[in-house]
């Protein structure tokens, strides 16, 4: 798998620059997705919190955005 | 005051674009915003079975929008973490002793119990502070860096990053990249790997013989890629994917192996000497391999269902310590009247173990090269369900509180168990839950 992640991720930004080019809605068809509970970091604070305690007990974290940093030892 | 702001506005723009060379975009009046702080507020409690972990942190993220995209965010966490943490040992047939941390004392688990360290008291103080803004048509341009420190490690941050929008803003691809500098100052000092848990010392100054430096450091580098995608006037996907290599110390000061009998697999007794007080058993000090690079996909779908936000996320994430590990999280949030809504949330983990996860140690067999009995790397799985209500105010302000229930659950590895191990092994699993309140309000 590990050498599948490089082509997959060829693959998933081809897809972003060209597929998706006919993909998405016109600047006035916005409507929904400016509302707060449609951003991606809607609930950043509940995430960052969650994301924290998983790192502290899980031995994989990350993957979402950067930590706050941390020993996680306990 | 107003002027003021729109002054350090423009010097942190002055600053940011100087490290980009790219010009500061004038300041317009036309386009202050309304309110300039949004900040966010949280009081949580993390509580741990059987008197395990407890921590209750407070935590505040203030943002201030200069106008034209350009925003500061400032964040501070304070936790205070209590209770007992498992050591790594295991669970035997007779009461064992164990030398604390800082070497100086000693406690006993009653026979059939998981050992457990109760010796830590914990404060972590988190600060972090961004800046983003746009730097060219299309571009915009982000920095941050962030501080932690605890009485036993100290962590230093930096990120920057760029995202591009694509497509009439309907793609927009991200670039970012941190660094991190951490030192771990373990209490007693750093051990020397498997070097054996020493009988207890009484010295205020010194520290046990088995201690080589007392600290060491570690470095993180991670990349990350992404793809933000309109996939429709009511649904958005992100994807991520995410490259991360820490190198420097990785081991974990705290965690001890169980030396057992080869034939039994019950842990072999020792006597410590007269007059000291010591381990009633061999346990040798951790060691993990000194690098790990991680690899992660995550892909994040939001879709609105005529006011209802249903919020599914994927993670999948492989390392050379070969723990491969399979994150499936969903949120589905629904209005109740006009002011308020519920929002349940389920998460699924599932990770592999560790290459160098043991359950025990056999005595008398050659030492492995690295080993952890840590069961946070061992197989695992967990689960969270959780329940959010949040009610918005006539201001405008936002109040929330949230339930979650975590259980995880760990296997021990059958090939390894020795003996009376096998049907008995014991993993130190637990259930916690998470309550917090939030509240979010405008400046």
């Amino acid at each position: 798998m590990r050498n599948k992640l490089p082509a997959l991720l060829t693959v998933l930004t081809c897809l972003a620059t060209a597929g998706c080019a006919n993909l998405g809605v016109k600047p006035w068809e916005r409507d929904v997705l400016a509302r707060d509970d449609m951003q991606p970091d809607a609930n950043r604070l509940d995430t960052s919190l969650d994301d924290h305690i998983y790192f502290s007990k899980e031995g994989t974290s990350g993957g979402r955005g950067f930590g706050g940093g941390g020993c996680g030892c306990n | 005051m107003a002027e003021k702001d729109k002054l350090i506005g423009s010097a942190l723009a002055a600053a940011a674009c100087g490290l980009l060379g790219a010009t500061a975009p004038r300041t317009s009046i036309a386009a202050e915003p309304e309110s300039k702080w949004d900040i966010d507020t949280a009081l949580l409690y993390y509580g741990e079975s059987d008197d395990r972990v407890q921590d209750a942190s407070l935590s505040g993220l203030a943002i201030r929008d200069f106008g034209e995209d350009r925003k500061l965010s400032l964040g501070l966490t304070v936790d205070s973490l209590t209770g007992a943490s498992p050591s790594g040992a295991i669970a035997g047939d007779q009461p064992q002793t164990f030398t604390t941390p800082s070497g100086r004392e000693t406690y006993t688990t009653p026979a059939g119990e998981i050992p457990l360290d109760d010796s830590f008291l914990d404060t972590r103080v988190a600060i972090d502070a961004g800046w983003s803004q746009p730097f060219a048509r299309l571009y915009t341009f982000n920095a941050g860096v962030g501080i932690s420190s605890e009485y036993d490690y100290q962590h230093l941050g930096l990120n920057a990053g760029v995202t591009r929008d694509f497509n009439q803003r309907n793609t927009t691809l991200s670039f970012a990249v941190a660094v991190g500098k951490d030192k771990v100052k373990p209490v007693g000092n750093v051990p020397i790997p498997f070097a054996a848990m020493s009988d207890a010392v009484d010295d205020e100054d010194g520290s046990p013989a088995n201690r080589a430096a007392d600290s060491e450091d570690k470095d993180v580098v991670d990349v990350l890629l992404g793809v933000t995608q309109v996939l429709g006037r009511h649904t958005l996907l992100r994807l991520n994917y995410s490259y991360s290599d820490s190198s420097g110390y990785l081991t974990d000061p705290y965690k001890i192996l169980t030396v057992v009998d080869p034939l039994t697999g019950d842990p072999v007794v020792r006597t410590p000497p007269p007059g000291a007080s010591g381990p009633g058993g061999i346990y040798l000090f951790e060691h993990r391999l000194d690098s790990r690079t991680r690899q992660g996909l995550y892909a994040e779908l939001r879709q609105d269902f005529s006011g209802k936000v249903l919020q599914v996320g994927y993670r999948y994430s492989t390392d050379d310590w070969e723990v491969d590990s399979h994150t499936l999280e969903g949120r589905f949030r629904f209005p109740l009247g006009e002011s308020s809504y519920l929002e349940p949330h389920a998460r699924y983990y599932s990770q592999s173990a560790a290459s160098f996860y043991r359950y025990s140690l056999a005595d008398g067999a050659p030492l492995p090269e690295f080993a952890s009995a840590d069961a946070r790397l061992a197989d695992l799985d967990a689960f969270t369900v959780g329940l959010k209500y949040g009610h918005t105010t006539s201001g405008g302000n936002e109040w929330s509180t949230r339930l979650e229930f975590y259980r995880q659950e760990s296997k021990a590895p059958a090939e390894q168990l020795i003996g009376n191990q096998i049907g008995n092994a014991q993993m130190p699993d637990f259930d916690a839950i998470i309550l917090q309140f939030s509240y979010h309000f405008k400046l």
